[in-house]
């Protein structure tokens, strides 16, 4: 067969009608890409032996490793059937759930796609979600049984036992076809019911409901699978042979002399051949006999397969010669009879010919397009197609009609971007030289030569050089210049073959395409009625527009063909083609719409099935080498559909894949093309908050605690507060009173926990909490006065009262009002209350806006605010962020310090003036702007090998503090730490939590497997919180939560358990207290009966606390041998 | 009399010996091996698996059992269990190997941790992983020293990181407020410790809001106190000039 020639196919391309967009989908290992290897052969790109065995469209080398597809790829075949011509545009797609967002981005492009089927395996859960995928993009699907061989030579199945099996395997298809059909019109009719409700509700009296659920009124003959229809094909594509139910009627129709459309209808079903009568008889089975289509087909398969097989030489002849066919002898003469057969087989049935006039014949051309896919395309979300502008719906017809006119507004959706090595673009391939190359080469290398020998002349004759003979001195500077261009240019050319080329994976839906076009560039977001106010009627890319978001302007740089593993320059591409545009690198993440009419909306966007879920945290073995990590995941990004990459705040490089498979890929992808590095694959960091809770009534064996237990308890309590130090008072309430090193000043903190809706609403509104922070600020920076939007003032004022509403009861009264800060961060959702007399500073400066008084706390306010911020940004347990944790200052006595301020004072008079300036800066000053020493000493907190105590007091010094500032360092910073350890202390001595951070985890499974997903779910600490069944399916969707710690590998474990009929979607959702504690020892009797006196059962918040303290390098109190006889016998030496 | 016979002989191995002086008298324990830090931690409770025996010794090797009248001078008791607590918290005692291995490794992580938390990557302006630094300190075959703080031994692998890697102590940001009169003379002063001036604002007063490197810190502080007295005010705005929330590659 002739390679068809390029010219051909753009010619092709330029009738709509004999255009077919096809993609092959399956579940994985059904024999896809061989087939699309089969239909590859039969024009001529690859051999017709190596059919089957190159899978020429797994280009990449994992792909051939692995022997599985990885990414879906195009490429163009011609056809003929007939007297008419046809231009196939096939992509292949990967059949493994993690690629199955390739899968997407392959369906979109097409019109149709053949589902191909392992004849034994049967219906398979990919097989499902393709069947799903391409019904909710409304394309035509045609199904190809592949594999028919193994119920042959595998199972050894009779041919009326693989008749019944095959019919087995197109009832369950159909089957799914029909959940689908029916779950979509339950939904319409849901929808139409949600409707005419309101009506239904008004009108009174007596209603026959109505039973039919608009079923029978919806015609679904013409979705099902069924040979008679034409769009089944028998095939085993390893063997190359394959024909749909009409090859064999229309053999038969002439040798038994039974009209062709007779057999058409009767070759499939249960009817038989009354041979005396020789007329077509119904209900085979209830006589006995063979159905036609064992009768007429598969006795005949079979038969050749054992005359192959058995290598019954005279059998084989006598078949080969009533077939008409020719078979080398090389093939005939070969040790693997399976060469034999295909020899046979591929030119008796051949395969590329029967799924090929299926697909002419069965599947729509780009003009077909139905009016209900257009909608479905340009509706985003929720908007109904007549909510588009009226230049957007008239669009609709632009696609309808798939014209190629210059006139036509231009519509092309790009799917996806791959990446593509530099050198294999066409531009960059190696052509024939042309002869003026050749001599401008042929005279480089002459001077180059000349310039050799001048210069070895010049060594053996330096003295002459030194002579100064110019000349010769120039000369071979002038060979070093071009020898450093030479280099130079040598480099770049090396750069620009490392550089991944990207190309768009697209298709045109209306109008031309040409090379050098401008075009708009539509992002997912945009939205065509607001471009269409703004801009001028008619206008075009060229023209200089006013931004608009979500719009941008490129120019198509390149056209290409796709074919496999090559490309094809074009200079155009009419409408209804598959094409590779390059050259949108830069506008284009992962996929865009394009047009050349602003009116365009853009395309629905692409449905993927699985979404990603496996996270892992990416680092390079090098740390030097991040820059290059960091382009390679950018590159990474936009080359992969799924794949999501982000950086964390924690500094963490996190790639989300949707399954270990893509990961693997992922992984590869970034070694080897896009960062070129070696990195190191790492669970990533989970993050945990710290709480407190009430103490609890009942014990972990279920008893509730009463006055004898209670001892005990208070006993364990006592042995909690052994850790704190002398020097630190603790009332049986939890008041943690302590003083300064100095002990000059004495503060009483409480820790209390808020009630859970608090937290939740400090939550929610850290923003306007930081607004709220920086307009006081700068209300009490009087310089700086901006004034407050009203809007932000009303929403504080909502907040405040929302506040008030949650804070209710005895402990919390007039809370609100006394509230000082948030923190961590001065937003969190921590709370820090003043209840001592005599000082108020609150978070509400901004609603009354007064003037504060002066007080003798004031200069030191920041202090213990900034402390309060420092204990809840690392709670005592793990160093983790607080939550949820209201502290209380309860007394805060200063009265000592006072004293010595007073005699410091009198002490030092010329220290006064300036002393008494700086006071009243400080009145003015706001407490963020005042640190100038607090913040000192924060800093010294933080960084003590810095501050030396001799520099600080140094430092102290000159602002009149020397008192203050003894042997423990300067006051203020001394009040920081001394607020701090008491909010701790005070978190101590209550009963600490942790909490987790929690998944919601959607799974939709079939029934078959709920329990293995319920086990799963169980094993990992998850709680299902509701189950319910998806209307019209046997599909039950289950949502749970799942603490993030226990979701590593969560995806992939019930994947495998499910035999990945259980698809999970994790989002974060919130945190969650973890009930036990950390801490927790057995101490009533019951206790110690159930747990024993270790408790060697798990205890799940300390194994995560342990887990924190080790990955931060805290002490864990773990013993580093656990039995001290058990160790290694050292020095027996008697 | 006594006779020596092998047989009662009791045989001590891994022997970890804790030891201390009393009343001008050297009193020793057995103790197990990697048992007596976990002990003292109080990680280790049972103190059946922390003694070989319970007896105090004169000299463990020679199995040399301490009188009972030193004991009582030198305690004022004869319980011997109640003596060797006494002795396991507050004798000293050789540091077993894995002891020493998990302090040395939990100060290597220490160390690392806190490089993680004062550092930035330059370019992003986001901190770099505990595990990355880890990592980078073992391609300097940087080694923990035990006796130094585990703070001051991290500023010293942040100056020898820079070698290798790109990293940076991340920046304060500062507000210094200067009377106009000093403002010009002490700008000249202060800009070799500055690292960026992000804004200056100059009417009646001098205005600048500067990232600087936080060793610089107290530097800064000191020159405009000394050259203002006490007129121009500093002010930090942040003690990390770090990237918040997390980033979505786009």
């Amino acid at each position: 067969m002739v390679v068809t020639s390029l010219e051909k196919m753009i010619g092709l391309q330029r009738e709509p009608t004999s255009i077919r967009n096809i993609c092959i989908l399956a579940h994985v290992d059904h024999g896809k890409t061989t087939l699309a290897d089969c239909l590859i052969s039969s024009n001529g790109i690859i051999s017709n032996r190596l059919a089957g065995k190159l899978r020429y469209l797994d280009s990449r080398e994992d792909e051939q490793i692995r022997g599985i597809t990885m990414k879906s790829s195009a490429i163009s075949l011609h056809f003929e059937k007939g007297n008419q011509e046809y231009l196939i545009n096939l992509i292949d797609s990967p059949g493994h759930v993690d690629f199955s967002s390739e899968v997407s981005t392959a369906v979109r492009l097409c019109d149709g796609c053949i589902i191909v089927l392992d004849a034994v395996e049967g219906v398979c859960p990919q097989t499902q979600a393709v069947l799903r995928q391409a019904w909710l993009e409304n394309i035509r699907p045609v199904l190809v049984i592949n594999k028919i061989d193994r119920l042959i030579v595998e199972l050894k199945l009779t041919p009326q036992e693989a008749y019944s099996h095959l019919k087995n395997i197109l009832e369950q298809v159909n089957a799914i076809t029909g959940a689908l059909f029916t779950s979509k019109v339950l939904e319409e009719r849901a929808e139409k019911e949600t409707e005419t409700q309101g009506i239904s509700d008004s009108v009174h009296g007596d209603q026959v409901y109505d039973w039919s659920a608009g079923l029978e009124d919806t015609d679904d003959s013409h979705l099902y699978f069924s040979p008679d229809q034409g769009n089944v094909v028998f095939a085993s594509a390893i063997d190359g042979w394959g024909f749909g139910i009409e090859h064999f009627a229309k053999l038969y129709s002439q040798k038994i002399g039974i009209k062709h459309a007779v057999l058409l209808k009767t070759l499939w079903g249960d009817y038989y051949l009354n041979t005396k009568a020789k007329k077509i008889m119904k209900g085979d089975q209830s006589k006995g006999k063979k159905p036609l289509f064992v009768q007429l087909v598969l006795d005949n398969i079979w038969s050749l397969y054992e005359a192959v097989l058995k290598r019954d030489k005279e059998k084989i002849d006598k078949i080969v010669t009533s077939l008409g066919l020719k078979v080398g002898a090389r093939e005939s003469r070969h040790a693997d009879p399976k060469v034999h057969l295909n020899a046979i087989c591929s030119q008796w049935l051949p395969i590329s010919q029967a799924v090929l006039s299926m697909v002419c014949s069965k599947l729509p051309s780009p003009l077909d397009i139905t009016a209900e896919r257009v909608e479905k395309l340009m509706c985003v979300g929720a908007r109904t197609f007549d909510s588009l502008p009226p230049e957007t719906q008239e669009l609709k017809k632009m696609f309808m009609k798939c014209s190629s006119e210059d006139t036509a507004p231009v519509i092309v959706f790009v799917s996806k971007m791959f990446a593509v090595d530099f050198k294999t673009l066409p531009c960059n391939k190696p052509r024939p030289l042309t002869q003026e190359v050749i001599a401008q080469r042929r005279e480089l290398a002459r001077r180059r030569h000349a310039e050799k020998l001048i210069a070895s002349q010049g060594q053996e004759l330096p003295e002459q050089a030194l002579s100064g003979n110019e000349s010769e001195l120039t000369e071979p500077r002038g060979q070093e210049l071009t020898s450093q261009t030479e280099s130079m240019t040598l480099k770049t050319v090396e750069q620009e073959a490392d550089k991944e080329s990207f190309i768009a994976f697209a298709r045109v839906f209306s109008g031309v395409v040409r090379r050098g076009q401008k075009i708009f560039v539509l992002g997912p977001k945009y939205d065509p009625a607001e471009s269409l106010n703004k801009l001028p009627s008619g206008c075009s890319a060229a023209d200089d527009l006013p931004s608009i978001p979500h719009m941008a302007c490129c120019t198509l740089e390149n056209l290409y063909l796709l074919m496999g593993r090559g490309l094809e320059d074009l200079e155009e591409v009419p409408s209804g083609n598959v094409l590779g545009i390059g050259g949108l690198q830069e506008f284009v993440l992962k996929s865009a719409t394009l047009s050349t009419s602003p009116a365009c909306p853009p395309f629905t966007p692409l449905n993927f099935e699985a979404t990603p879920i496996v996270r892992v945290a990416v680092e390079p073995k090098h740390p030097s080498e991040m820059p290059q990590l960091v382009r390679g995941m950018k590159l990474l990004n936009q080359a992969d559909p799924c794949v999501q990459v982000l950086i964390q705040e924690t500094g963490e490089h996190v790639l989300v894949t949707a399954g270990e498979v893509h990961l693997q890929r992922c992984l590869d992808d970034l070694k080897e093309r896009f960062a070129k590095i070696q990195i190191s694959v790492s669970e990533p960091i989970i993050p945990f908050r710290e709480t407190i809770t009430r103490p609890p009534k009942v014990d972990m064996v279920n008893e509730e605690i009463g006055k004898q237990q209670k001892v005990a308890v208070i006993h364990q309590a006592k042995e909690d507060q052994n850790k704190i130090p002398e020097g630190v008072q603790v009332d049986s309430d939890g008041l943690i009173t302590m003083s300064t090193p100095n002990k000059y000043a004495t503060l009483s903190v409480r820790a209390m926990p808020l009630p859970e809706e608090v937290t939740q609403l400090l939550e929610e509104n850290s923003d306007l909490i930081r607004t709220m922070e920086q307009f006081n600020s700068s209300l009490n920076e009087d310089k700086k006065m901006h004034e407050i939007n009203q809007k932000i003032l009303d929403r504080i004022q909502e907040f405040k009262q929302k506040l008030e509403k949650n804070l209710q009861g005895r402990k919390w009264r007039n809370a609100v009002d006394q509230i000082w800060s948030f923190g961590p961060r001065k937003c969190g959702p921590n709370i820090l209350l003043s209840k001592f007399e005599g000082y108020r500073k609150t978070v509400w400066q901004c609603l009354d806006k007064t003037t504060k008084e002066v007080s003798k706390y004031r200069d030191f306010d920041n202090s213990i605010v900034s402390g309060f911020q420092l204990a809840t940004l690392s709670g005592p347990m793990c160093e983790e962020p607080l939550m949820g944790v209201c502290f209380i200052v309860e007394k805060w006595d200063m009265s000592k310090a006072e004293e010595q301020m007073s005699a410091n004072r009198q002490d030092s008079e010329e220290l006064d003036a300036t002393e008494q300036t700086k006071n009243e800066d400080k009145v003015t000053s706001l407490p963020s702007s005042y640190p100038t020493e607090s913040s000192s000493e924060n800093k010294k907190l933080q960084d003590g090998s810095q501050g030396s105590p001799n520099s600080s007091e140094k430092s102290s010094k000159r602002k009149g503090e020397t008192l203050l500032a003894d042997c423990y360092g300067p006051f203020s910073g001394q009040l920081i730490a001394t607020m701090k350890e008491a909010c701790r202390y005070a978190l101590q001595v209550k009963p600490q939590r942790l909490m987790a951070a929690m998944y919601t985890c959607e799974i939709m499974a079939t029934a078959e497997v709920l329990g293995r997903v319920y086990a799963v779910l169980s094993k990992r600490e998850g709680r299902v919180l509701q189950e319910e069944m998806k209307e019209g399916t046997d599909m039950f969707i289950i949502k749970a939560v799942l603490p993030v710690a226990e979701s590593f590998g969560f995806a992939d474990e019930i994947r495998k358990r499910t035999s990945g009929l259980a698809s999970p979607q994790l989002v974060f959702s919130h945190w969650e207290i973890i009930s036990g504690d950390p801490f927790w020892v057995p101490t009533t009797e019951e206790e110690y009966l159930h747990f024993g006196e270790k408790a060697d059962s798990e205890n799940q918040a300390r194994k995560y606390m342990n887990a924190v303290r080790k990955r931060k390098g805290l002490y864990v109190e773990e013993k580093i041998v656990e039995h001290a006889e058990k160790q290694r016998t050292l020095s027996r030496n008697k | 009399m006594s006779i020596f016979t092998p047989t009662n002989q009791i045989r001590l191995t891994n022997v970890a010996v804790v030891r201390t002086r009393r009343a001008g008298k050297r009193f020793e324990i057995a103790c197990y091996r990697n048992k007596v830090m976990g002990w003292r931690s109080g990680a280790e409770k049972d103190i059946d698996e922390v003694l070989q025996t319970n007896t105090v010794f004169v000299n463990v090797s020679k199995g040399q059992v301490a009188k009972k009248e030193d004991l009582v001078k030198a305690f004022g008791t004869d319980d011997q269990t109640e003596i060797c607590k006494i002795i396991l918290t507050k004798g000293e005692l050789q540091v077993s190997d894995k002891e020493r291995h998990t302090q040395l490794e939990q100060m290597f992580r220490d160390i690392a941790t806190i490089v993680a938390e004062k550092c930035v990557n330059p370019e992003t302006k986001r901190p770099y992983t505990v595990i990355l630094i880890e990592r980078a300190m073992k391609d300097i075959h940087y080694s923990v020293k035990p006796n130094k703080s585990t703070k001051q031994q991290a500023l010293e692998v942040i100056r020898q990181l820079k070698e290798t890697m790109q990293i940076e102590r991340a920046h304060m940001r500062l507000r210094f407020i200067l009377p106009a009169k000093e403002g010009k003379k002490l700008k000249e002063k202060l800009k070799p410790l500055i690292k960026v001036i992000e804004s200056e604002d100059f009417d009646e007063q001098l205005e600048i809001v500067c990232l600087i490197d936080p060793g610089c810190f107290r530097e800064i502080d000191e020159l405009i106190r000394c050259e203002t007295k006490g007129k121009g005010s500093l002010e930090v705005l942040s003690l990390k000039d770090v990237e918040e929330g997390d980033e979505k590659f786009e």
